[in-house]
C-alpha cells in the first residue's frame, strides 16, 4: 500500500518525503508521469514520483493531482 | 543601484515553472540595456494546507545592478511581463526592492523567515512593503504572490537561504575537476564541504549528474562531501541539497 486518500480527495503517498526507492517504484508504476522544472526536482532517481510535476508537496509527503 | 527582484505564484502544474520566467525576466532586463543581472536562487516558503500554492511553494530571486534612472521601465515591464507570461488559474506577485539607502533590511530578513515557519497573510506583506517604501504588487487570480515574492526578497538578503536555479555543465576531459577549474567555467564562488571547510584550489572532485550550487554567506557555494570508499570529494546530490 503505496497510497491513501486523504481529506481533500486526493491520494497521497504515505512513504512521506524521505522513501525515495518507493517514490521512484510508483513512478515507474504510473504512466502519468513528467518530470518538473529541474529545479523543484529533489530525488537522483530521475524517474521518481518526486520529481514529478503532478506531485504537490504537503507537509509530511505529497499528494498527486492527477489520479 | 542595486534591486533585489523576486516573483512567486506564475504558474500551474501544466505551465512553465517560475524559475524560468525569472531568468526571462532578467534576460529583458539585461536585453533593454537597464543593468547586469545576478543569477536566480530558488527559496522555499512554507508548505502547510491553509496556504495555496501550485505544488512546491517557492520563490525566485535575482539581483541587478541597474541605472536607477530606468527603475521605473524597469518596474513597469516587469509588471507587464507578469500579467502576460504567467499561466491562467495562478496568483502572481512581484516585489522590486532597492537596496541602497534600505534601512528596514532586519524587517525584511525577518519576515522572509517568517514566510518559511507560519502562515502569513497578503495585508501582512502589503503593510511592511508599504511601511519599508518597496514595491509590491499583484497580477492575477488572488494575488497571494506577494506574500512569497516579499519573502523572497527577504531569503535572498540573509545570503543563506536557497538554491541557484538550474545546473553547471562543466567541460572536463573525465569526470574529475579542481575547484579552480569550477569556478573558472561558472558562478561558483567557494567550493566548501558539507561540514563548512573550504577546499583548496586544486582539489580533486568527483563530478556527480547534476552540479548545482546553493546560496551561503552570500556567495555562489558549491557543496561537496568525502567519499569515503573512494577517498574523493563528490558533488553533493539532489537529495542532499532539497534541503537548502
Ligand atoms: S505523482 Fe502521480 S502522476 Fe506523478 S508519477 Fe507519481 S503517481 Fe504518477
Amino acid at each position: 500500500m503505496l497510497w491513501k486518500t486523504n481529506k481533500n480527495g486526493n491520494k497521497e503517498f504515505l512513504g512521506g518525503q524521505e522513501s525515495r526507492h518507493l517514490a521512484e517504484r510508483a513512478a515507474l508504476e504510473c504512466d502519468m508521469f513528467v518530470a518538473d522544472d529541474e529545479d523543484e526536482c529533489v530525488s537522483d532517481e530521475p524517474r521518481s514520483c518526486y520529481n514529478c510535476r503532478y506531485r504537490r508537496w504537503t507537509a509530511t509527503a505529497f499528494e498527486c493531482l492527477k489520479t | 543601484m542595486k534591486i533585489l527582484v523576486c516573483i512567486d505564484d506564475t504558474d500551474n502544474i501544466d505551465s512553465r515553472g517560475t524559475g524560468e520566467l525569472a531568468s526571462m525576466l532578467a534576460a529583458d532586463i539585461e536585453d533593454h540595456g537597464w543593468g547586469t543581472c545576478e543569477p536566480v536562487t530558488r527559496h522555499q516558503m512554507l508548505v502547510h494546507p491553509d496556504i495555496a500554492y501550485t505544488s512546491h511553494n517557492s520563490a525566485m530571486c535575482f539581483g541587478a545592478e541597474i541605472d536607477e534612472s530606468r527603475l521605473g521601465e524597469l518596474t513597469a515591464h516587469a509588471r507587464e511581463f507578469l500579467v502576460r507570461e504567467s499561466a491562467s488559474g495562478s496568483d502572481p506577485g512581484l516585489c522590486i526592492v532597492p537596496l541602497d539607502g534600505l534601512s528596514e533590511t532586519d524587517d525584511l530578513i525577518t519576515f522572509g523567515k517568517k514566510a518559511k515557519q507560519v502562515v502569513i497573510a497578503k495585508e501582512e506583506a502589503y503593510a511592511l512593503a508599504e511601511r519599508i517604501g518597496v514595491h509590491l504588487s499583484e497580477h492575477g487570480g488572488t494575488g497571494i504572490g506577494v506574500i512569497g515574492a516579499l519573502a523572497g526578497t527577504g531569503l535572498r538578503l540573509t545570503g543563506n537561504d536557497g538554491r541557484f536555479r538550474g545546473h553547471f555543465k562543466i567541460e572536463t576531459e573525465s569526470d574529475q575537476v579542481t575547484p579552480a577549474e569550477i569556478m573558472r567555467q561558472t558562478h561558483v564562488e567557494v567550493v566548501k564541504s558539507l561540514d563548512g571547510d573550504v577546499l583548496n584550489e586544486n582539489e580533486t572532485i568527483v563530478l556527480g549528474k547534476k552540479v548545482k550550487s546553493v546560496l551561503q554567506d552570500g556567495k555562489s557555494t558549491l557543496l561537496v562531501y568525502n567519499d569515503p570508499e573512494g577517498d574523493c570529494w563528490r558533488t553533493c546530490t539532489k537529495q542532499q541539497l532539497k534541503v537548502y
